[in-house]
């Protein structure tokens, strides 16, 4: 998303909602709109109600550094036999996708391989990946895996370590697996003891809040769970008048983003998806619990939280529209862009947490880690299938080396995966910078991903059952299709459906 | 005539059928006839969505189909999401058909507009209404805002109630040019004497359209709700585009859910079933259609 779309959607939301205060005419608001371009441009202002993630990088800051000599000089040899090979990935607009699509000429300079870049939705992403898995096409060279396809995709990886040792040609000098952080290795990218991907990219909850809302009503930053909903509750009686939501949400029926907000919910409830038994608890006395919480969150969100994903949610941010927010981290520069109207506004602070307790690990089937920041993270990963395996792993190792990395984070403000970028001294400096380009939020969304990561099911019929069964009837429930808003029916019926595939799969 | 060359077979001359049908038949068996053979023999396995792999049982996905409570409501939002959007297309279609059957100034230019919407892409045509939908600042959410027919807590598309009318509004805005078009090719082919007998004897425009202009229109409007009945089964573009089938199942139509257990569940074989089933209906309820309307192509 360019700034100026930025600008675009601002302006269009503001007249909006001026004109349905009743302080603009009619007329006025028509023709500020086709100021704005709507209707002649539809096609991409439909992308609004599109799944892409929000990313505000300067890429401008890309300059600030070059890839270190020994790597360019590694780059340069070891690319020479692959120059003129293309190799393909498809990608969700992730941020550090985004940053490296312009980045990747660096690397085609040095070692003459081309790289294309497919940004599609993550849904496509999924279609795309599995696609090519089942034909074992080999069309993409490199896939992109979010975190809850990790297991299903794990068949069809390369192991990024052991190939580093068996190509030794092919290391690269200094890439050290250590630097990437333990947590992000063991929720993104690890899965029965073996790495089937990199770790590439970290949205993780944490609490974001509007300081001047809180300081307005005499507000605390919220702390726990019941912090959050007495201060919702709050700010959306006591702003109803200026159109202000105390909370926003990515409520989208059918959609992981909101299988996302009710994981957390559950989990922050004491709850956990899956039973010891493998058999799905969501439908237990907490879980239930989870799901009012979030439904009463619904009461006092903007109307249309039920047709947002993530991208929604932040835009709803950035009109200035709502004044709390349990959702991704790198939401976070984003408002803090220069020509953002919440420039400085926001902050950002740990997770929720409690009163409930936790569940325990051993108390959850599949591998999942109830905690109270869910994250969202995903790998990049050679594909089995690859017809220039090589060609990919140079750029797989060049994409996630420390300087490519650290290059992301300080364009694109999005949280590191290694270690090393935390204390890399651009990164601590823009720490004190409130608007663009800062890093203030980044040692929030440290503590979170070392203390409080919480991971979904490492379980191969995640993707399917995250994607389908529980945001359909999630959504049903929500939007009043069925269940006569009764918590308890819809999530026996999600338990019946994920039961069902969990069984079909010969897992329980 | 030539002489037929004899080192040929007769069945590979220019005289026989077969060298002639051969480019056209071979393109539809292996673009027509191969994908629902394929789609039928993947329908007899049932696929582990943990280990991928395939086991040959025939009947697993048709009697999963049958007890599965979401087919049966995409059969319902299927038909429903047909029946209205036909009814309202025929209706509308034939209206501005009558409207646009003149040889006055101007109206060459209304009848060439009208094909405007048809231009469009389907999924271009979703876009715009979902912008025009939106609940900050859609022109459409906002009138009805305004009038009062609508709370600014129900974004049309993200409620249940109402969000199969808003597909069906985009579908209506863009089809019901085809059925002005086909009912105005008909409109100006009929014969004027007809009418004329009928002005002699004293008929009202209206007798004259219920008696004579309606039973002479009636294979035209057989053949019009065919095409678009078929059409209408298969809805796909805008719910994808506009709804992805939600909230909850409320746009779920066949063919929406079987790209869900395609795309989403990645069960091939249960998607294929469902997407043969659609066609079963398809053609089993088009034969019928045909059968008692009498339509001839």
């Amino acid at each position: 998303m360019s700034f100026k779309r930025f600008q675009k959607q601002n302006f269009i939301i503001d007249s909006a909602n001026a004109f349905t205060a009743g302080k603009m005419s009619k007329r006025d608001f028509l023709k500020k709109m086709g100021l704005a371009g709507v209707g002649m441009s539809a096609y991409s202002a439909g992308m609004l109600g599109g799944s892409s993630r929000p990313f505000f990088g300067n890429m401008a800051h890309a300059a600030e550094s070059t890839t270190p000599a020994d790597v360019a000089e590694f780059l340069k040899d070891a690319g020479k036999p692959f120059a003129g090979t293309t190799i393909r990935y498809t990608s969700e607009a992730t941020p550090p996708t985004n940053v490296l699509n312009e980045l990747k000429s660096e690397f085609t300079d040095l070692t003459g391989i081309n790289v294309e870049i497919e940004i599609v939705p993550l849904e496509q992403v999924l279609a795309k990946a599995t696609q090519d898995v089942q034909g074992q096409l080999g069309t993409y060279d490199i896939y992109y895996l979010d975190q809850a396809w990790t297991s299903t995709f794990s068949p069809d990886t390369i192991d990024p370590v052991e190939y580093y040792k068996s190509k030794p040609d092919l290391a690269m000098p200094g890439f050290d697996f250590d630097d990437f952080s333990q947590t992000l290795v063991e929720g993104i990218c690890e899965y029965d003891g073996k790495w089937i991907g990199l770790p590439f990219d970290i949205p993780i909850f944490t609490l974001m809040y509007r300081k001047d809302l809180l300081e307005k009503h005499g507000l605390e930053v919220p702390k726990t769970y019941e912090d959050f909903t007495a201060a919702v509750e709050l700010i959306t009686k006591a702003e109803a008048e200026n159109n202000i939501y105390g909370t926003g949400l990515q409520a989208k029926s059918g959609h992981y983003s909101l299988e996302c907000d009710w994981t957390q919910a559950v989990w922050g409830h004491g709850g956990g998806i899956f039973g010891a038994d493998k058999n799905f608890s969501g439908n237990d006395e907490q879980g239930i619990q989870g799901l009012e919480w979030y439904m009463n969150l619904l009461a006092n969100a903007p109307a249309a939280s039920v047709t947002s994903t993530w991208d929604g949610q932040w835009q709803m941010g950035a009109a200035g529209q709502v004044a709390l927010v349990q959702s991704w981290a790198e939401f976070f520069p984003g408002w803090n862009a220069d020509d953002s109207k919440v420039k400085g506004l926001w902050e950002m602070a740990k997770p929720l947490e409690g009163p409930a307790t936790l569940r325990s690990r051993d108390d959850v089937g599949f591998g999942e880690i109830p905690n109270w920041g869910h994250q969202g993270g995903s790998s990049i990963a050679l594909s089995r299938y690859s017809k220039n395996v090589d060609a990919a792993w140079l750029f797989l190792q060049w994409a996630c080396s420390k300087d490519i990395m650290t290059r992301c984070t300080l364009i694109g403000g999005f949280a590191p995966m290694r270690n090393s970028s935390y204390t890399d001294p651009r990164i601590v400096e823009r720490k004190s910078l409130e608007g663009a380009g800062t890093t203030r939020h980044l040692d929030t969304v440290k503590w979170t991903i070392d203390n409080a990561i919480a991971s979904e099911p490492d379980v191969p019929i995640w993707a399917g059952v995250a994607n389908n069964e529980i945001p359909t009837e999630l959504g049903k429930l929500l939007t009043g299709q069925d269940y006569g808003g009764d918590a308890k029916k819809c999530m026996d019926q999600v338990a019946k459906l994920v039961d069902a595939v969990v069984d079909e799969a010969e897992l329980g | 005539m030539s002489e037929r060359r004899v080192w040929l077979p007769r069945w590979l001359t220019s005289e026989h059928p077969l060298p002639w049908l051969f480019p056209v038949t071979s393109l539809l068996i292996v673009f027509g006839l191969y994908p629902v053979l394929f789609s039928l023999w993947l329908s007899f396995f049932k696929r582990n969505p943990a280990t991928r792999k395939e086991k040959f049982l025939p009947s697993w996905n048709w009697e999963k189909m049958i007890s599965d409570e979401r087919v049966w409501d995409a059969v319902q939002v299927t038909l429903t999401y047909a029946f209205i959007a036909l009814f309202i297309q025929l209706v509308l279609g034939l209206l501005i058909a009558l409207l646009l059957d003149t040889d006055r100034k101007g109206f060459g230019v209304l009848r060439a507009l009208m094909t405007l919407p048809l231009v469009v892409p389907p999924a271009v045509t979703g876009m715009m209404f979902l912008l025009m939908y939106d609940s900050s600042f859609g022109v459409i959410s906002n009138s009805l805002y305004s009038l009062g027919l609508l709370s600014p807590n129900t974004p049309i598309l993200g409620t249940a109630s109402t969000a199969l009318w808003g597909v069906i509004v985009a579908d209506v805005w863009q089809w019901t040019p085809f059925m002005v078009l086909i009912m105005l090719a008909g409109l100006r082919a009929l014969p004027k004497e007809p009418y004329e007998a009928a002005s002699i004897d004293g008929a009202s425009a209206i007798q004259s359209f219920f008696y004579l202009t309606l039973p002479m229109m009636s294979k035209i409007i057989a053949l019009a709700v065919l095409i678009r009945g078929i059409d209408l089964f298969r809805i796909f573009d805008y719910v994808k585009v506009m709804t992805d089938s939600g909230p909850g199942t409320a746009t779920e139509t066949l063919t929406a859910y079987a790209g869900t257990i395609y795309f989403k569940s990645a069960n091939f074989p249960y998607a294929s079933t469902i997407a043969l089933a659609t066609l079963i209906v398809v053609l089993v309820t088009s034969s019928l259609f045909i059968k008692i309307f009498k339509v001839k192509f």
